[in-house]
């Protein structure tokens, strides 16, 4: 089928706005809008192995820890570069991948999970309790964020742009892996790992590769973020974290790249929107996720497609299934 | 000499409570095929049924409170069994119960909250002080969590052996279409596991109330060692909660004795993961899920 052009002006729109947001908006809205790109980075790299693979993973908020703190101990105690040690969370982040992937390919759905909790919940009592290394419950500040050699970051509104260019790369690669032959790869082993397995595919290997690129997302995530939010604790990284990400990939639609982004979205500005509530608020949030997860539990973006779909002529989408 | 009998009591003790947990979603595992990741809220819920309602209604910590607290906590947990996991366990895929358990949890925690505001307390008297057996000095919390949890281990296999619906329970469990031929109403039978279920975790968190105090986050550590008992013991077999139970309870306690206190919560995790992956069976070798 023919691609038909996106409407210029749309896309000149979207474009306008994401460059000038800073300009527009308060600090406030700053934060929530640096923390949701963070946020989408690790969603789109957990979809890879909950959302494509089906293996439930609940250890993201233990690679997000390694990341950052990782980021944070070479940039602070080492005094190195913040582009070398992005590159060492490269490395760090395949390491991970790979040490996580091993126990998947042995075990599934509820034992998964709970050695992923396990490794979270190790990772975070060691980073509490080895001080020396990682300061622990006291943590670790005035990390340094990536400057460019040119330019130094100073705060919240430049280093916007930074996170803007790191998470487009980043939605771009998901993009394109969730729908080449990789990513169907990935969907048929949720769907029936046996036929798979019989059609040829090589099903641990993928695990372990989707477990790589969830881990890679996460750990980059987690430098950028360190540097964003400048000082870290161990606090942060906890299971409820992890399964914060879990619901926003379960509520914006499993699998494709504009459902995570829309489901990261939600779960990071919802609540912000509903402090109107008082103290009500997440309780309504959360009461809003299980009745999304009974009723919608492949996410909110199949039906927002699918009620679309009258004047998706207007959008120039492509027609694939 | 005194040391070692004081740490065998207390990780037994644990133990048992960990076994209890295992035990409680074991149940509901067995009968639903879904993993109760609410399971820490059901408890918390219990305890703050017992030391925030029934003790401040009822003249003394009496028996009757406990009845009450039970009572209570089965209803809820017939209600929670209808409305939410009979759906959830004819989703599709293993990871949409999971999200929707988890999501459970968070809302009960929050109307926790909401109806006994954040602030933890303590519920006065409850099994405090300590024992004398000899010169050995041991905490009364203990031994008292001891015998009941023994009790409620060998009540529930008389329960399974004994009355028809225990029979129906375990015919439930092995096959659902065999046991709705045999005449027996799977749904309702799911129905009064999970309230015996939600008994379990209204006893558990009872007995807990001592130790930790009354407060929302108590049963976090206790609930996530209460899937590592059940992991380690064999998955979905009773007697593997029970040894898998002890296991963690007596190597936590043991292992204080020879690193920092700090690490203690690291033990069961590590000796979960050990299991995994050398034996994904357990200790009693359960069939896996």
């Amino acid at each position: 089928m023919a691609k038909q052009k996106k409407p210029l002006f749309l896309s000149v729109a979207a474009l306008l706005a994401l460059l000038f947001l800073p300009l527009c908006v308060d600090m406030y809205i700053q934060t929530v809008v640096n923390k949701l790109l963070i946020n989408i980075i690790i969603v789109l790299g957990l979809n890879f192995i909950t959302g494509l693979t089906g293996q439930m993973n609940l250890g993201t908020a233990g690679i997000w820890a390694l990341g950052a703190y990782t980021y944070g101990i070479f940039t602070t105690d080492l005094g190195w570069n913040g582009w070398i040690a992005m590159i060492i969370l490269i490395l760090l982040g395949i390491a991970v991948g790979r040490s996580l992937g091993y126990p998947s390919l042995r075990l599934g759905g509820f034992y998964l999970s709970l050695t992923t909790i396990g490794f979270s919940e190790i990772v975070r009592l060691l980073i509490t309790n080895i001080t020396w290394l990682t300061g622990g419950v006291i943590g670790l500040n005035y990390i340094p964020k990536l400057d460019l050699p040119f330019y130094k970051f100073k705060g919240h509104g430049d280093y916007y742009y930074l996170l803007l260019f790191f998470t487009v790369v980043a939605v771009l690669i998901a993009h394109k892996i969730v729908n080449s032959k990789w990513g169907r790869a990935f969907k048929s082993i949720r769907d029936n790992a046996e036929a798979s397995e019989a059609c040829g595919i090589k099903v641990s290997t993928l695990k372990i590769q989707a477990f790589t690129l969830a881990s890679l997302y996460a750990c980059l995530a987690g430098g950028l973020y360190a540097g964003m939010v400048v000082y870290i604790n161990p606090t942060t990284f906890t299971i409820p974290q992890a399964q914060n990400y879990i619901a926003m990939l379960m509520i914006g639609g499993i699998g494709s790249v504009p459902g995570n982004i829309l489901g990261a979205t939600l779960v990071t500005v919802l609540p912000e929107l509903l402090r109107s509530l008082g103290d009500y608020y997440w309780l309504v949030f959360c009461s809003l996720c299980l009745t999304m997860a009974v009723l919608v539990p492949d996410g909110l973006y199949p039906l927002i497609k699918k009620a679309l779909a009258p004047v998706s002529g207007l959008w120039g989408r492509r027609s694939k299934a | 000499m005194q040391n070692i009998l004081q740490v065998l009591v207390a990780g037994l003790a644990i133990g048992f409570i960990y076994s209890l947990v295992a035990t409680e979603y074991t149940l509901i595992y067995n009968a639903t095929g879904l993993v109760n990741f609410a399971h820490e809220a059901f408890i918390v819920l219990g305890a703050y049924l017992f030391g925030g309602t029934f003790v401040m209604l009822l003249p003394e910590r009496s028996l009757v409170s406990i009845l009450c607290t039970l009572a209570a906590m089965a209803l809820f947990g017939v209600l929670v069994s209808k409305t939410i996991f009979n759906p959830l366990r004819n989703m599709t895929f293993a990871t949409y119960a999971m999200f929707g358990t988890m999501m459970l949890s968070r809302i009960l925690t929050e109307i926790i909250r909401l109806a006994w505001g954040p602030i933890p307390f303590a519920v006065k008297g409850f099994l405090r002080g300590s024992v004398h057996i000899g010169s050995v000095v041991i905490a009364r919390a203990n031994v008292y969590i001891i015998i009941v949890a023994v009790a409620v281990v060998v009540a529930l296999q008389l329960f399974f052996k004994m009355t028809k619906t225990g029979k129906a329970m375990r015919c439930v469990a092995q096959n659902k279409d065999a046991a709705a031929l045999m005449g027996i109403n799977v749904s309702k039978n799911i129905n009064v596991t999970v309230a015996l279920s939600s008994m379990i975790c209204a006893i558990v968190g009872i007995l807990i109330t001592p130790l930790f105090n009354v407060s929302l986050a108590m049963a976090t550590s206790t609930a996530l060692k209460g899937f590592c008992a059940g992991v380690v013991g064999g998955f979905g077999s009773y007697p593997g909660a029970i040894v898998g139970g002890i296991l963690i309870g007596l190597l936590e306690q043991i292992g204080i004795l020879f690193f920092p206190a700090v690490y203690k919560d690291v033990v069961a995790f590590a000796v979960m993961i050990l299991f995994l992956l050398v034996r994904p069976g357990g200790i009693v070798q359960a069939r896996k899920s």
